[in-house]
């Protein structure tokens, strides 16, 4: 699937504190730290893991809602963060377009659906001769009649979900950011929606950074997955690989622990939950040590590196 | 086997009145169920289709502007069949909690953030239960129902913002299920929670389950948490049930279009075999379609689909359906 290996963005070393509090009572949280992944040309990458583990913080600094507290991003090789010029950081707008997470939020119900559409295309200085709204909106399974004129509340949340695509699709981005974008979504719909980011990829070469908590459809649309814990990547690879023999403990547990749609595969093991998230954040090794089977004495107090591992990168001090 | 629960041709609306127009939302529309005796029931549908408004009204909660239009609701309260609807208001106080056990959406957010959560568990039960001597009536159950659900004790003392979201809707299932209820509705009760804590929430449930003997009536989306709980299931579609069958065999042997949809449509680790959606959207419970209410989305539409509404019924042992493909068996109009 993946004939171009070019790299479309890079992070390095991306690194977001947080201050918690204020007063005496201030304190650091170290919401992502030291996160290196790349998405090439041409593939689905999927960012994956539980509520608060820093995925959509990363998304937010990849997109520039966030400035990074260390560490750089770079998009075909040129440091976003560098990008002052107002047409530079134009292009780069136009080149990385986002899908959030509630459709029914993106949307002001106060105002026309197609005019997003029609505001996108004006300014990015696309005249309404290229038809751009047209095929964007036909690139989704849509019609402009269907759309036009009409207000959110006469759309169900995976036609919005779908509207909201083509709005990112109008400026032909090379890259799609998309935070959560089926769990607001029916499940009778979600599969198109799904399926929509497959077929842009085939067809229009759009790749896309898909953030999810739900590992079934990052198996099902993804090329190469990465697993988010406490702000670190734990495990990234190729997703046959990673989701189907997982290295690490924690995504070893995370895959255990996600209920499968088939009544044959029900949980027989017990499971029992003792520390609190806010702890795991501030552990000086390696975050998962409070509830890893194999912990070792140099689990608590040393971070493990990215450690290489059967065709994928672990932070696992086993693979050491 | 005894029916705990028994509905007949229940309908409830969302009424809404101005002087110029009426606007009603069919949210259950015509619905006549048989709830059985210690087991957990599964009801699945997608947002909208009326599924918690379902298990609103059969908890006695209907509240303007949604009200119970037509039929009845029976509870089998020691050994005799109750219609709650009739019921007054001091009657049915003493079946709440006692008798039905309701844990709603959210319920995260259900305890009181300014007192302790032992605080919340004895006005809970003082309200039910008249205490003398507060070692003997309430301190030791208490301890001993938060053992048997595997709940550490160091929740009593906390406020609730000190625990997780996760923990926070254990011990919110922990109250709901103190006084040892015959039947507990559950809305969405893992829903917005992380996989780790969905599955202990879910080990909760069985838990309660299985040392109460009672009915669980659980209320999701997710199909796959469906899987691992619930003996039997209830597919809901625009206001009705469509389907009634055991868990497995609804998974393997769907009759009804819409729930195979539903079922071909779950992505499987696994498995990257081509996966296709129900096409077009739910219709609007305000505006529905004629006749069957999936017909405008089914790949096998007949005639008579247009204009009858199908009944459902059993049409293997212990799975029942309402589809024309699989029995000629209409509603009759009123």
């Amino acid at each position: 699937m993946t004939n171009s290996t070019e790299e479309l963005i890079r992070t390095e070393k991306l690194q977001k504190i947080f201050v918690v509090g204020g007063g005496f009572a201030r304190s650091k949280l170290v919401a992502v730290d030291d996160v290196n992944f790349h998405v090439k040309k041409n593939e689905i990458f999927t960012l994956a893991g539980e509520s608060g583990c820093g995925k959509s913080t990363v998304s937010k600094m990849l997109l520039g809602f966030l400035e990074p507290s260390e560490g750089n991003v770079y998009y075909k090789g040129k440091d976003v963060a560098n990008l002052k010029k107002w047409k530079e950081k134009k292009g780069f707008m136009k080149e990385v377009q986002s899908i959030f997470q509630n459709p029914f939020e993106t949307f002001n119900p106060l105002r026309k659906v197609d005019s997003y559409l029609y505001d996108t295309q004006k300014h990015y200085g696309m005249s309404k001769k290229d038809k751009m709204v047209e095929e964007a909106l036909e690139a989704v399974g849509l019609d402009i009649s269907e759309v036009k004129g009409r207000y959110p509340n006469e759309f169900s949340g995976g036609q919005l979900q779908r509207i909201s695509i083509a709005r990112a699709l109008i400026t032909r981005p090379s890259l799609l950011i998309a935070d959560e974008p089926v769990s607001m979504v029916d499940a009778s719909l979600r599969m198109s929606i799904v399926n929509l980011f497959k077929e842009l990829r085939d067809n229009r070469h759009v790749s896309v950074l898909y953030i999810t908590h739900d590992l079934a459809t990052a198996y099902y649309v993804s090329d190469r997955i990465g697993i988010m814990f406490r702000g670190n990547i734990i495990e990234m690879g190729d997703v046959e690989q990673v989701l189907m023999n997982p290295k690490h403990p924690y995504t070893q547990m995370l895959k255990e622990s996600i209920p499968e749609a088939d009544p044959n595969k029900k949980w027989t093991e017990r499971i029992s939950i003792k520390e609190l998230e806010t702890e795991e954040y501030m552990r000086k090794g390696c975050k998962f040590a409070g509830r890893c089977p194999y912990v070792m004495d140099k689990c608590k107090d040393n971070m493990p590196p990215e450690l290489q591992a059967e065709n994928r990168m672990v932070r696992c001090w086993l693979y050491e | 086997m005894l029916n705990i629960l028994k509905t007949e041709n229940l309908k409830s609306y969302y009424i809404f009145e101005t002087p110029t127009e009426k606007k009603e939302v069919k949210a259950v529309n015509d619905v006549s169920i048989d709830i059985e005796e210690d087991k957990i029931y599964g009801v699945a549908g997608e947002s909208g289709c009326g599924k918690s408004t379902f298990l609103k009204t059969v908890c006695g909660l209907a509240e303007p502007p949604l009200r119970i239009v037509g039929g009845t609701i029976y509870y089998l309260v020691n050994g005799k069949y109750v219609d709650i609807t009739k019921l007054s208001q001091e009657e049915y106080r003493k079946l709440r909690w006692e008798y039905i056990s309701y844990i709603p959406q959210g319920s995260m957010s259900a305890l009181n953030p300014i007192i302790r959560v032992k605080e919340s568990f004895k006005d809970f039960v003082t309200a039910h239960k008249k205490i003398k001597d507060e070692q003997k009536d309430f301190e030791e159950p208490l301890r001993k129902h938060l053992n048997a659900l595997g709940l550490p004790m160091r929740v009593l003392k906390s406020y609730p913002h000190q625990l997780s979201g996760g923990m926070r809707q254990r011990v919110t299932i922990a109250l709901a299920t103190i006084l040892n209820p015959r039947i507990i509705l559950a809305d969405e009760p893992t829903t917005a929670l992380d996989v780790v804590a969905q599955r202990a929430v879910i080990q909760l449930l069985k838990d309660i389950q299985s040392l109460q003997k009672n009915t669980i009536i659980l209320v999701t989306h997710d199909m796959a948490v469906h899987a691992n709980i619930a003996d039997r299931m209830l597919i809901m579609y625009a206001g009705v049930f469509v389907e009634e069958a055991d868990t497995e065999e609804l998974f393997e042997n769907p009759l009804h279009p819409y729930t195979k949809f539903l079922i071909g449509s779950l992505p499987k680790m696994g498995d990257k075999s081509y996966k296709v959606s129900a096409p077009g959207s739910p219709p609007s419970l305000a505006n529905l379609p004629q006749g069957c209410p999936f017909h405008p989305r089914c790949p096998y539409v007949m005639d008579i689909c247009k204009n009858e509404r199908p009944a459902l019924v059993e049409t293997k042992p212990s799975h029942k359906v309402s589809c024309f493909l699989n029995s000629k068996e209409r509603i009759q109009n009123d």
